[in-house]
């Protein structure tokens, strides 16, 4: 019992000192320029490109697409900045010395990003009712809550895995930049899938946000929950695998930064 | 900045472009922001636009390539003072006999041009990997579009970075300027799918007659009058950029001497 | 002829802190400092660390705009003619930073040759020149990036040359350095000064200023407490002894006793590892030695000597103990 409650407390203190800390130099104006109006400004450009190819008809596939994509800002900058910024405090020596359990060490880094992800779905999807008029009348809204949860969750595993690879390479932002524009792709929030090659249709399977993003347009468009519930299981649990390869890539991190004797260098 | 200046030291212009490229050849911020982003971008748009038929790839190539300018400009050149402060240079730069609104001008100018290499790089993409024939219909007058706008980009970039210095505020919205521009300057779609209230912020931005300019002589969609026009605008707001700039730069070195701010503790 | 006129510079900084109740603290750095350096001479510029030395300097390389006071450079105003006085002085700041690190050597010097309008034909032969005068020969197609503190400065050195300035600003140029690269750096500089070339070095060590400047002027919270040459400031202590105690861990109310002990002019600390050693001034010489062990009281002690007065003891004096 005391272990528990012992892993809880480390869970909950990783959680809050990663986003303290990474937050703490933001300014509130900072805090809506990056989470309210960027969004914001890449969810009209894609639906403005995505209207002028299709003639304006079909601005709720590009709207929704792009909103739950946001969840990526912080699932994967976010996550990330959160594991690497031990590395650049120079405190991870530290962490590694003490007995903590690195699970809970570990996944408490995702947690507050998780919310933080979810609020910005919410707040990109009020944006879609409000300028272009997507209509949520038809929707199951605790089912399309979920759906945000979901993704969000699965997109932090990638990010999870995503921040330990930030332990080993030196060019974190390219490699974040990278991967969140290919998302853009790949996860069909502006291109329908099918239209896709067939190699990158496969390769869209096994990302994140890919089936998240599919539920929520079958969701908002009025479909039911058993609809989705299917996709909604292997999207969690893509993003479990994710987050799984990310943990074990920081259990192996660590233990050749220990046994190399890295761990001032990294 | 004074026009004399440009002449009086084209030499040291070009020096220091050489230099910023050699410096900042490997550098994978750049490289992201010049070639993967506006790629991947392009890539998107191919995909997207592929039911427009026509010359739509064209129109996605120089579209994209223009994403490619202006984010290099925003984040490359709006930093140039600050990345210097950030090395610790900035000071061996201002007490110096070469103006310094000469030496930011030749790092815009390597900026700049170096960012053509999104065009570049969308082109072949286009070309070799979607296997579109790409036909530019106007080569010559393209090829002044791309001159001008080169310069009224740097010159843009020259009002940009002081008040970046200058105004923290500002650069806190650094971030969230770079899609809007796309959006308002039209790169990549007609701004006439925006709301009337729009169409005079897209009118006062250079990358919006840049845009035009470069839109108009590749896929020959303008008349050589409409072409002449962003020609024109791209010129006097050069003019008018570069004059606020000189007067930018002289607060901003002024004010830096007084706060003490040309260092970084 | 004054190459450098400095007329009661007065600099203050101010710190703006909080966001909801902004306060604003003034710190005064230079508080009214004068002095003149005449063409050709190596005047040096000592005191501790905030005493205002910097700040000083900065303003004469036209980085920082005086609050009060009056500061001429070659007759030319600090404030109105800065560009022109840009062309005729070089300067460095010591520490490793404000270069390329990116770049090597030669791509540093030759991008600060071509911003001080340097003839490319000229350029190509003194910077070649300029790597072999500072030791860097042979290694100048390498990246900074891969040399040591000592080298950087060196380079600094070189930079600041490019364009033959008349007048140079050196601040604290061998901080950080190791001794046998500090000893080379001075070497570098007395060179440049059998160029009569006017120099303000400044440094907090004052046998470095003693084996180099002419004139000395001893600075302390932003105030001129002294302007003589080296031998002349001796004089100031030339009545005193020092009593040099070596102690280990002595305690800070202890130090203070024994500096309010009646007979004492000046104490100050040099910390050795473990081993402090305390050196006090006094004008009794050796028969201060049982009141100050005294004072220590059973404390264990380790060497006690009694000496003449040297510089670094004056200089002590005149910033009142802290080093």
């Amino acid at each position: 019992m005391k272990t528990i409650a012992n892993n809880l407390r480390l869970f909950w203190q990783g959680t809050m000192l990663s986003y303290i800390a990474l937050f703490a130099w933001l300014r509130p104006t900072t805090y809506i320029a990056s989470k309210i109006l960027m969004p914001l400004a890449q969810i009209l450009f894609f639906t403005f490109l995505g209207s002028y190819a299709s003639g304006g008809s079909n601005v709720d596939f590009y709207v929704i697409g792009n909103a739950i994509q946001i969840t990526a800002v912080s699932g994967i900058f976010g996550v990330t900045m959160s594991i690497g910024g031990d590395r650049w405090a120079g405190t991870l020596p530290y962490l590694f010395g003490t007995p903590a359990n690195r699970l809970m060490m570990f996944f408490g880094r995702a947690f507050m990003h998780i919310i933080d992800g979810a609020l910005g779905v919410v707040i990109a999807l009020m944006w879609g009712a409000l300028l272009f008029g997507v209509d949520f009348s038809q929707t199951n809204m605790s089912a399309l809550g979920l759906t945000i949860l979901v993704t969000t969750i699965s997109t932090c595993g990638l990010g999870l895995l995503m921040g330990c690879l930030s332990l080993i390479t030196a060019n974190v932002m390219f490699v974040n930049n990278t991967v969140y524009f290919l998302l853009l792709i790949f996860s069909g929030a502006n291109v329908a899938l099918d239209t896709l090659p067939n190699w990158m249709q496969a390769f869209s399977q096994i990302l994140p946000l890919t089936r998240g993003i599919a539920s929520a347009r079958i969701l908002i468009a009025g479909g039911s929950f058993s609809q989705v519930a299917p996709m909604l299981m292997s999207e969690i649990g893509i993003g479990l695998i994710y987050g799984w390869l990310g943990y074990m890539l920081f259990k192996w991190f660590e233990l050749q930064a220990k046994r190399k004797g890295t761990l001032e260098t990294v | 900045m004074n026009f004399k200046n440009l002449f009086v030291y084209w030499r040291t212009v070009l020096t220091v472009a050489e230099i910023t490229l050699r410096h900042q050849w490997n550098d994978s911020f750049i490289l992201f922001a010049i070639l993967v982003q506006p790629m991947i971008i392009a890539v998107l748009a191919l995909f997207m636009l592929r039911g427009l038929g026509g010359d739509y790839a064209m129109f996605v190539v120089v579209g994209s390539g223009l994403t490619g300018l202006w984010s290099s400009l925003l984040f490359i050149s709006g930093n140039s003072i600050n990345a210097e402060r950030w090395q610790g240079t900035l000071e061996s730069l201002v007490a110096i006999p070469t103006p310094f609104e000469v030496i930011i001008f030749g790092k815009n100018l390597a900026n700049v041009v170096q960012s053509l290499i999104s065009m570049t790089s969308s082109y072949l993409l286009a070309a070799l990997l979607f296997g579109y024939t790409l036909k530019m219909v106007e080569p010559l007058l393209f090829l002044g579009s791309v001159l001008l706008s080169v310069f009224a980009f740097i010159s843009f970039g020259l009002v940009i970075a002081p008040l970046f210095i200058m105004y923290r505020g500002i650069q806190q919205w650094q971030n969230a300027m770079e899609f809007p521009v796309y959006i308002l300057a039209g790169f990549l779609f007609p701004i006439a799918l925006l709301p009337n209230w729009t169409t005079p912020i897209s009118y006062i931005l250079p990358p919006y007659w840049a845009a035009r300019a470069l839109h108009e002589t590749s896929t020959g969609a303008g008349d050589v009058q409409k072409v002449i026009l962003a020609w024109g605008l791209m010129l006097i707001f050069s003019v008018i950029d570069l004059f606020i700039a000189s007067k930018l730069f002289k607060v901003m070195l002024y004010k830096a001497r007084v706060d003490a701010t040309l260092e970084t503790e | 002829m004054n190459s450098i006129e400095v007329k009661n510079l007065k600099r203050i900084y101010r710190a703006t802190t909080g966001v909801i109740r902004r306060t604003t603290k003034e710190i005064v750095a230079v508080d009214d400092v004068s002095f003149e350096i005449k063409e050709g001479e190596l005047f040096g510029l000592l005191g501790p660390n905030g005493a205002g030395k910097t700040t000083t300097v900065k303003v004469l390389a036209t980085l920082l705009i005086p609050d009060a006071g009056e500061v001429r450079v070659k007759g030319l105003d600090i404030v109105k003619d800065a560009n022109e006085i840009r062309k005729h002085i070089g300067f460095i700041f010591g520490g490793e930073r404000g270069l390329y690190w990116r770049l090597s050597a030669i791509d540093n010097l030759r991008y600060f040759a071509s911003l001080y309008h340097v003839d490319p034909e000229i350029s190509k032969k003194r910077i070649p020149y300029l790597l072999d005068m500072v030791g860097l020969n042979g290694r100048g197609d390498e990246r900074v990036q891969g040399y040591s503190r000592g080298m950087k400065q060196r380079l600094h050195v070189a930079r600041t040359l490019l364009h033959d300035p008349d007048i140079l600003f050196l601040d604290e140029p061998t901080i950080g350095l190791d001794p046998v690269g500090a000893r080379e750096f001075r070497e570098v500089i007395r060179n440049l000064q059998s160029e009569k070339k006017t120099i303000l070095l400044t440094t907090h060590y004052m046998f470095e200023a003693d084996s180099l400047c002419g004139r000395v002027a001893v600075i302390d919270k932003g105030l001129i407490v002294a302007l003589d040459t080296p031998s002349a400031l001796k004089k100031h202590v030339s009545d005193l002894s020092v009593v040099e105690v070596e102690t280990f861990g002595v305690a800070e109310e202890v130090v203070e006793k024994i500096r309010n002990l009646p007979f004492v002019d000046a104490l100050s600390v040099k910390d050795q590892d473990q081993r402090q050693l305390l050196l006090v001034q006094t004008k009794l010489g050796a028969e201060a030695v049982p009141d100050v062990m005294a004072a220590l009281d059973g404390m264990r002690v380790g060497r006690v000597t009694v000496r003449e007065p040297t510089l670094e003891d004056a200089y002590v004096r005149l910033v009142g103990g802290q080093v």
